[in-house]
């Protein structure tokens, strides 16, 4: 029996070339873009998992707003893990990682490599992580200080062995001994590093529960309940943290600190909710987004239904060919439940096909896929033994989805009618083939509604006035090498042609330093007038180097030795302080020993600037004049930046011999920002192409096949006078009315979620009708050229030759 | 009415020409109720066809009402049969997803009559077939007798001067053949020119005069 349906199923394909090259390419594309995204969300997903007690580990996470300025940081104070191990026995072991200090300098030979993935990690790591060892105990591995644990393929750049225990490494100028080498870290864990320092060589002012600069990880004890442990924050902060900020402030509790509008919350977040769902300040790497994941999921399994509807929509218009099959079957005896059989086993066989061109197409294009979504996912991932069984049963569980709802219909003729051939041919409407078509389009039109949106968002965000001038911007990284002589190569650097201004800042409106720090508008500092804002380090020639713009005041100047006890403030702040003219107000930082107040005068305020993402809202910022030189910026102005930057690399070099020499320009760090959304672009685009061919090979075929079964009725027409043009519109305008009612569910769904993503912006475009029209005369005019080279070929036939032979 | 002049038909089957009509002449005058007789293969209904403007011939002259046919060009030709031809078939032809009314309303629609005008007509010749009670139904809820009169009806609505009909009575049984040939006649004798294509003896000889055709020529 299965003989007999494998061979009908066969000889069907060959026979209908046209129908299965459609059916079997639809299926093919749909089944590639699902392969390649199961492959991510799976990665995705299994982040942080390889820890045996992944179950078991939580971050400690603070929420702070202390006068109005939001903090969400995934780091804590230095103490807290420590005096929750001792006071609560719940927790059986925390370990707490210090990044703040940024990447190193490791030597290598007479050499100076960056090296970024380093961190400096408390000895109990190794009891809450799996890191299993190659060489060295990790139980004792960082219970010394000047001792540092590297990753094998660390230990064989250097040392080209991974037996590298025992060996020395010199890192920003300290010596470390090499205590142990572990594996790799999974590439699917939260953070990265190659070198894993001792905490005891972190210069830190240890025990204060005020600064949140270590990333703590609690290990709880089997059995605790976390969302009930996490009340017992409340306690901690008053016991301990507010106690000791009453030594400078006048507090009595932490409701009374909330009661000024002010927060101070810790929460607890499960170790394998890192990865997708944490968008923290001084998070260990780039996070995903659980979001993608769901928008990803959702898109691979709708071009997978747009082409299991192609094939639904194929076979049931290709029906009446099947017709007198089915009736000669059943009068022959066959049960309808074997035909149903039959017919399911052809669409097996047509998806068994796709598959395995699915998976060609998915090799091929995995290279592509990992640029668009920024992984490193391999060919091997499909034949990881969670993913290979479902690869196999893909076909039966898509040839069934695809092939049921055909099998049914057309198991269902009756053998009389079909024989005497009453039977009504496929072209009659079908409510369902309608449906599904309306399916089809509405999904694209969504598409691609939310690809125009998302690249107009862009747009915006790269042609938004910042209030800073991004371009012919040259940074100079690690300029704190220079030492004293920081000074000095920017005088050089000024001397070069084509370079008009610059600035020792290692502060600027693109990622790189941050400080903030608690000011007061009173000399007091109590809850009411206390604000938390950033606080910047700048020189003289910042102001003119960036394009910042004053709108009061002046900015710092060397002809004003008093500028060291002033501030130049953004406008966020200037609305804290007062009202109008505040230039000459004074407000008051507490850094001194002796926690007094220290008064520093406005002598200026520059108008906003986006100093965050546009994601951000524009939050409170002072400067201050100070010689921090962590970065050199210079305004250039020469249309060779090559040669200009191999000028400033040899002054580079000539000043810090065997540093390595590290540039970027403004504008690309800006535009480095908005990754993840160029990423959103560009996946909405291919999909949305992808969905549009798919969707149009059906419609193409459905055409054909309309065409086909109307050959009498355009025949007649024409007889009776009808134009060419009269029916081609008779022909297209069926498919153009589903394509309008498509529109008419898409517009408002599109709306609706695009809407919802423009929420992460502070700054951002409305939906204008504009690209609703766009989207739906994009949509009409596709449909349209696909439909009407079968109408107009229908419309140019001779009717004499359909009308011949009755 | 109509004149053919040397008109040859055919088609190259394995490079050589096969001819379905050979040197054809004939002319019909206004009125005439001609009769197309011969066995199948004869060429009956190619040159019907070609009288009715739907094919072309191969070779010769055509003049439909003083025209030459044969230099026109196809939108000409579509707007002259449209006006003056109607044609009824063996397998009637309606379309299946239109009603009867809808059927006999559509060569109007084709040229340009306004709405109103058209209900009129549709009302009329519905009146006069006596088939207004069946104005709603699709072609495949009548009998074959039934679709033939509105195949018919919907020949006549645009009021043409030539009748063109393939084997009008094949697919019905006597009694319907009898009514259809009795509705040409009366036609006929209303100024309706016909020429239809049969095979019938009986039914041939309602026309005024019988044309036989014999591998694609007339017969003497």
């Amino acid at each position: 029996m299965i003989q007999n349906f494998l061979k009908v199923a066969w000889r069907n394909l060959i026979k209908n070339r046209t129908f299965s090259i459609i059916n079997i390419t639809g299926l093919a594309a749909g089944l590639a873009c699902f392969i390649l995204i199961a492959l991510y969300v799976i990665d995705e997903l299994s982040y942080d998992r390889f820890n045996e007690k992944a179950d078991r580990i939580f971050r400690i996470n603070a929420d702070i707003r202390f006068g109005g300025a939001d903090l969400k940081l995934a780091t804590t104070s230095d103490p807290m893990g420590p005096t929750l191990k001792k006071d609560y026995p719940q927790v059986e072991e925390f370990v707490r990682f210090y990044t703040a200090s940024g990447s190193k300098q490791v030597k290598k030979g007479d050499q100076y490599i960056v090296e970024a993935d380093v961190m400096h990690a408390d000895s109990t790591l190794f009891n809450v992580f799996t890191l299993p060892a190659l060489h060295g105990d990790t139980r004792t591995a960082l219970n010394e200080p000047n001792t540092v644990v590297i990753t094998a393929s660390t230990a064989k750049k250097y040392f080209a062995t991974t037996d590298a225990v025992g060996k020395i490494i010199e890192a920003d100028g300290t010596p470390y001994k090499v205590t142990a080498v572990i594996r790799d870290i999974p590439r699917n864990s939260h953070f990265k590093a190659d070198f894993i320092f001792s905490m005891d060589n972190v210069h830190y002012d240890w025990g204060s529960y005020l600064s949140h600069n270590l990333q703590t990880y609690l290990l709880l004890k089997p059995g605790t309940d976390w969302k009930e442990f996490q009340k017992n924050f409340r306690q901690f902060i008053d016991k301990y943290v507010v106690a000791q900020a009453r030594q400078f402030m006048d507090i009595s509790n932490l409701d009374e600190f909330e009661r000024a509008g002010n927060k101070l919350e810790y929460s607890l977040m499960p170790l394998t909710d890192i990865h997708l769902h944490s968008d923290r300040l001084s998070e260990m790497g780039v996070n995903g987004n659980i979001q993608y994941v769901y928008v990803f999921s959702a898109v691979a399994l709708i071009v997978l239904l747009i082409a299991c509807v192609n094939f639904m929509n194929l076979s049931t218009a290709r029906s009446a060919n099947r017709a007198r099959e089915v009736g000669i079957r059943k009068v022959l005896g066959t049960a309808r439940d074997s035909l149903i059989k039959q017919f399911l086993v052809e669409s097996i066989v047509t998806s068994f096909i796709a598959s395995i061109i699915a998976v060609g197409i998915a090799i091929l294009l995995l290279p592509y896929f990992n640029s668009l979504a920024n992984k490193d996912l391999t060919v091997g991932g499909l034949l990881d033994m969670r993913i290979l069984p479902f690869l196999v049963l893909l076909p039966v569980i898509v040839g069934v989805m695809a092939g049921s709802y055909p099998a049914l219909y057309l198991s269902s003729f009756k053998p009389i009618a079909v024989l005497k051939g009453k039977l009504s041919t496929g072209a009659k409407k079908s409510t369902v083939r309608n449906a599904l078509v309306v399916f089809q389009f509405a999904t694209c039109i969504f598409l691609v509604i939310g690809t125009i949106v998302v690249y107009n968002q862009l747009r915006y965000i790269q042609s938004k006035k910042l209030g800073f001038n991004k371009d012919q911007v040259l940074i100079i990284d690690d300029v704190g090498e220079l030492g004293n002589n920081a000074a000095a190569f920017k005088n050089e650097i000024l001397k070069l042609s084509g370079v008009s201004s610059g600035t020792l800042s290692p502060f600027l409106p693109v990622p790189s330093w941050r400080n903030d720090n608690t000011m007061s508008r009173e000399p007091v500092l109590d809850p009411k007038s206390g604000m938390n804002m950033q606080t910047w380090t700048v020189d003289a020639d910042y102001a003119q180097t960036l394009g910042l713009e004053l709108v009061q005041g002046r900015f710092f100047s060397k002809d004003f030795p008093t500028d060291s006890a002033a501030v130049v403030i953004n406008e966020t702040t200037a609305a804290w302080v007062g009202s109008g003219n505040v230039i000459g107000k004074k407000i008051y930082n507490f850094e001194s020993q002796d926690n007094t107040p220290i008064p520093l005068t406005i002598i200026g305020v520059v108008k906003n600037f986006h100093y965050e993402s546009l994601k951000q809202q524009i939050g409170p910022l002072m400067m201050r004049l100070g010689k921090v030189t962590g970065m050199a910026s210079f305004k250039v102005n020469t249309s060779n930046i090559q040669s200009l930057v191999k000028e400033v690399e040899k002054k580079w070099t000539a000043m810090a011999p065997g540093r390595p020499f590290r540039y970027r320009f403004m504008d690309e760090s800006f535009n480095n920002m908005y990754n993840n959304e160029q990423r959103v672009g560009k996946i909405a685009f291919t999909f949305a192409v992808l969905a549009i061919i798919i969707a149009c090979l059906g419609l193409f075929g459905l055409a054909t096949y309309m065409a086909e079964q109307r050959t009498k009725e355009i025949g007649i027409r024409k007889v009776l006078g009808a134009s060419v043009q009269g029916i081609v519109q008779l022909l297209s305008i069926d498919f153009l009315k589903l394509v309008a009612i498509s529109f008419v569910f898409a517009a408002p769904a599109a709306w609706y979620f695009m809407k919802r993503w423009l929420q992460d912006f502070a700054y951002r475009i409305n939906i204008s009708w504009w690209v609703f029209a766009v989207a739906g005369v994009l949509a009409i005019v596709i449909a349209l050229v696909t439909v009407s080279y079968q109408a107009i070929k229908a419309a140019l036939a001779n009717p004499v030759q359909s009308l011949r032979t009755e | 009415m109509l004149e053919l002049k040397h008109i040859s038909k055919w088609y190259n089957v394995g490079g050589k020409p096969t001819f379905i009509l050979k040197d054809i002449n004939l002319s019909i005058q206004p009125g005439e109720f001609v009769s197309i007789m011969g066995p199948s293969g004869s060429g009956k209904s190619t040159l019907l066809h070609i009288m009715g403007m739907l094919d072309d011939a191969s070779e010769g002259e055509y003049y439909f009402m003083e025209q030459a046919v044969h230099t026109l060009k196809e939108k000409q030709r579509s707007h002259l049969y449209k006006q003056h031809i109607g044609f009824v078939f063996q397998a009637y032809h309606l379309i299946d997803e239109l009603t009867v009314y809808e059927n006999i309303e559509t060569p109007l629609i084709y040229q340009n009559i306004k709405s109103s005008e058209r209900k009129a007509l549709v009302a009329d010749i519905l009146d006069r077939f006596n088939i207004v009670g069946k104005k709603d139904l699709f072609p495949t809820q009548l009998s074959g007798g039934q679709q033939q009169l509105v195949g018919i009806a919907r020949a006549l609505i645009a009021k043409p001067q030539l009748l063109l009909a393939d084997e009008p009575t094949g697919n019905l049984n006597s009694k319907q053949g009898e009514e259809i040939m009795e509705l040409f006649k009366q036609l006929n004798d209303d100024g309706v020119t016909i020429v239809q294509v049969t095979h019938s003896e009986k039914n041939a000889a309602y026309g005024s005069r019988i044309i036989n055709l014999l591998d694609g020529r007339i017969e003497q």
